[in-house]
């Protein structure tokens, strides 16, 4: 099986000269769960932000579907690899939350009543289709978050990836969108310091320390290395 | 400034709100224009346009109260800006009041320019009472603002009440810090406020930017709802813009 | 800030100013796509949702007032004259059809004064202040400070121009009570814009270096325009401040910073004439700001 995104040797140093990933290589098999664990600062956001092609690599290659991310692929790219964003406020910037959804269908061609079908049965199926003419600030923090995910997930990408998703939410919602989260199909790669949200989500995961990764491999034997984890700060 | 008022409308069906968005600015215009450009003496015309406006407002199921209340401020600063016409008009004196004169003449104008203001409020206080901003921006759409325009107001909605936010956070997290303080100790806070809030602005319209580019944006802002136009508001806007401007034309009739 | 409702404009006004704005809104729409590309959107709606903000922020002025940034200078600085003509054009138009502040028949002459000529003028002076005076922090304060000043008098001018030629107020008058009253509001304005230009060149200079500087081989042109329009706005401060009433009436307006276009006390002693010197005065500036208006049209022709 083709990997679905395959990072190669990844390196990206900000305009700056400051470096934030070193060589970061690894592969997603479609419909694989990776929880991608580090400290602040590790880098997290810029690999997030590097795998649909908003930012470029300064050295090594993203891929997705065998295809190399570049300005003739990216369009097709984004479609496949679909990114939600860490603060919900920056996803959802239009008056009402259909439009807010039906952006990225009308922006790939299609028709007004396609886009407003597909966007209302992502409503629906998120328990959002009440508010479907609501504007964002008329919303709590929860269905914040599931909105912010029906504007990616009404794309249907391949990979579904997820910045900090259960940052500032009460118990009930984080625990609605990880179940939510549990029953997609799609590939996922959730960027994350909440341990708990991942264990049991994820199979698998990826720690970057310092733009390095430190470790890829089976979720659970990492959260049971108590030593391994505070190495890689973790746990305190 | 408030701008929350913008979401509370009350949101009844009417006649009124089955015209299309575009419909009811382009209604609008055409009766503030023609209210506004009427000729000095022109008070039946006048008259009839305010009644025109009135029955538009009975249609829409405005209660008159919230029109009245809605009128109230912007008619105030139409008085402020119009008491002036009282006095500096030169001309016969009707009455002095300490060192200047109310003329004849002034007051003839400021009673023109009072009536027309009045009655060419009324229609933007049926746009503002039938429609939200939402619907106002797709009407403007529809009506071919520049693209930027649109573009800037459409994605201005949501960030203002984010920006909002941000100044009172900004506000509450500094009063919490400087309780009192002389004039210039708040205008220095206030212009850090202010600046803060400028940046925190542009860095958000850069991750907004960022968020539409993951959705494939490339530059214009995709529309969703096509209007829907039925016959009988098609008909209903024609004759009232028709209605409006044989009552406009009538006044400029030799 | 000089919203004029409706009913004060005549017919041929209201035609002459909304023709002249759709024109001025147009190459506005052109420049500002070519000079911000598909960031256009995102930046301008940002710019336009902090000009609401920021007119909800009273800052005090340290004399028992306050006032609220009117953002002219300011988005001319930020985001260079096109686009924020557009920004000030976005903030009239929800205004007037929104909150009835401005009229919906008097949008184009609102438009004309506040974005086009208001935002404009604006750019131009900023442009030849750092030109003039170097792109060091004083210098980038000044020049925003400049242009907030004497924006705000051409917008003053402006409103009174129109209200002029719409037959409603006789010359004199208008000028002393609406341009004057500008040319005070100004000194505000040019201090509101100074000290937030100041904050963000200290915190955020990336903001402000999207401008680009003037270029060098005509500098004598740039000083001559400059020296023109800062003696206009000069003899229009003269004229105002020769004429008591008008600063305590201008002052009395800061108090209340929702203020509109026109002065609302009464000014002493207008039937007394004041003599044909005055209005020749008075036609004087208001022709030399035409004049400098159209050599800073011309020089911005050739530095696009």
């Amino acid at each position: 099986m083709t990997a679905l995104v395959q990072a190669r040797d990844v390196t990206y140093h900000y305009p700056d000269g400051t470096p934030a990933l070193d060589t970061v290589a690894f592969t997603v098999a479609a419909g694989e769960r990776v929880a991608l664990l580090g400290p602040t600062g590790a880098g997290k956001s810029t690999l997030l932000q590097s795998l649909n092609g908003l930012l470029r690599p300064s050295a090594g290659a993203v891929l997705v579907g065998g295809v190399a991310v570049n300005d003739e692929t990216v369009t097709a790219v984004r479609r496949r690899v679909g990114l939600v964003f860490q603060n919900p406020d920056d996803q959802l910037f239009l008056p009402s939350l259909l439009e807010d959804v039906a952006f990225g269908p009308l922006n790939a061609g299609a028709s007004r009543a396609e886009a407003a079908t597909r966007s209302h049965a992502v409503l629906e199926a998120l328990g959002l289709a009440a508010a479907h003419d609501r504007a964002a600030h008329h919303l709590s923090g929860g269905e914040r978050r599931l909105a912010a995910l029906a504007t990616v997930l009404v794309s249907q990408p391949d990979l579904l990836v997820l910045d900090e998703p259960s940052g500032d939410l009460d118990a009930r919602s984080r625990r609605r969108l990880r179940d939510i989260l549990a029953e997609r199909r799609e590939a996922l790669l959730v960027a994350t310091h909440d341990l708990e949200f991942v264990r049991g989500l994820c199979s698998r995961a990826l720690v970057l320390v310092a733009g390095k990764l430190a470790w890829d491999g089976a979720l659970d034997v990492l959260l049971a290395d108590r030593a391994m984890m505070e190495r890689f700060g973790l746990v305190a | 400034m408030s701008f929350r008022h913008l979401d509370r409308f009350a949101q009844v069906r009417s006649p009124v709100t089955r015209v299309p968005a575009a419909g009811r600015v382009f209604g609008t215009v055409v009766l503030a224009l023609a209210t506004a450009t009427l000729p000095a003496g022109a008070w039946v015309q006048l008259g009839l346009l305010a009644a025109v406006s009135l029955a538009l407002l009975a249609i829409a199921h405005v209660p008159l109260r919230v029109a009245l209340a809605r009128l109230a401020w912007p008619l105030g600063l139409v008085l402020l800006a119009s008491l002036a016409l009282l006095v500096v008009m030169p001309g016969e004196p009707l009455a002095r009041l300490g060192p200047v004169a109310v003329t004849a003449q002034g007051a003839d104008r400021f009673a023109m320019v009072m009536g027309r203001a009045m009655v060419a409020l009324l229609p933007a206080v049926l746009l503002v009472s039938t429609t939200s901003f939402p619907e106002l921006l797709q009407g403007l759409r529809e009506l071919r603002v520049p693209v930027a325009v649109a573009t800037a107001l459409g994605l201005a909605y949501r960030l203002l009440y984010l920006t909002v936010d941000e100044l009172e956070r900004l506000q509450r997290a500094a009063r919490s810090r400087h309780a009192g303080g002389g004039v210039t100790r708040r205008r220095h806070l206030i212009t850090a406020i202010a600046a803060a809030t400028l940046g925190r602005a542009f860095v958000r319209a850069e991750r907004t930017h960022a968020a539409m580019l993951a959705r494939g944006f490339r530059g214009t802002l995709p529309l969703l709802h096509a209007p829907v136009w039925t016959y009988r508001a098609v008909l209903n806007v024609a004759a009232v813009s028709i209605l409006v401007l044989a009552v406009a034309a009538s006044a400029r009739l030799p | 800030m000089a919203h004029i409702p409706d009913g004060f404009l005549s017919m041929p006004v209201i035609a002459g100013t909304a023709t002249a704005s759709l024109a001025a809104l147009a190459t506005a729409a052109r420049r500002s796509r070519a000079a911000l590309g598909e960031r256009e959107g995102p930046v301008l709606g940002a710019v336009t949702a902090f000009v609401f903000a920021a007119q909800m922020l009273n800052f005090p002025l340290g004399i028992g007032a306050s006032a609220h940034l009117l953002g002219g200078a300011l988005v001319a600085v930020l985001l260079g004259p096109w686009a924020g003509m557009l920004v000030l054009f976005a903030v009239l138009l929800v205004q007037a059809l929104l909150f009835q502040d401005g009229g919906i028949a008097a949008l184009g002459a609102n438009t004309l004064n506040v974005a086009v000529l208001g935002v404009g003028s604006a750019g131009v002076t900023y442009r030849i202040g750092r030109a003039g005076l170097g792109e060091t922090r004083g210098a980038t304060v000044v020049a925003a400070g400049l242009a907030a000043w004497i924006s705000t008098a051409i917008v003053g001018l402006a409103v009174a121009a129109e209200l002029v030629l719409s037959g409603l107020v006789p010359l004199q008058p208008a000028l002393l009570l609406v341009g004057g009253g500008h040319v005070l509001i100004g000194i505000a304005e040019a201090v509101l814009t100074g000290l937030l230009v100041d904050f963000v060149f200290r915190t955020r200079p990336a903001l402000l270096a999207r401008r680009t500087p003037a270029a060098r081989g005509d500098r004598i042109r740039v000083v001559a325009l400059a020296g023109a329009v800062v003696a206009t706005v000069l003899v229009a401060v003269g004229f105002a401040s020769s004429q008591p009433d008008v600063l305590e009436t201008a002052l009395a307006r800061l108090a209340s910073p929702v203020g509109s276009g026109l002065t609302a006390a009464p000014l002493a002693e207008y039937q007394s004439p004041v003599g044909g010197l005055w209005v020749a005065g008075a036609v004087g500036v208001l022709a030399a700001f035409l004049v400098a208006w159209g050599l800073t049209i011309a020089v911005q022709r050739r530095r696009p």
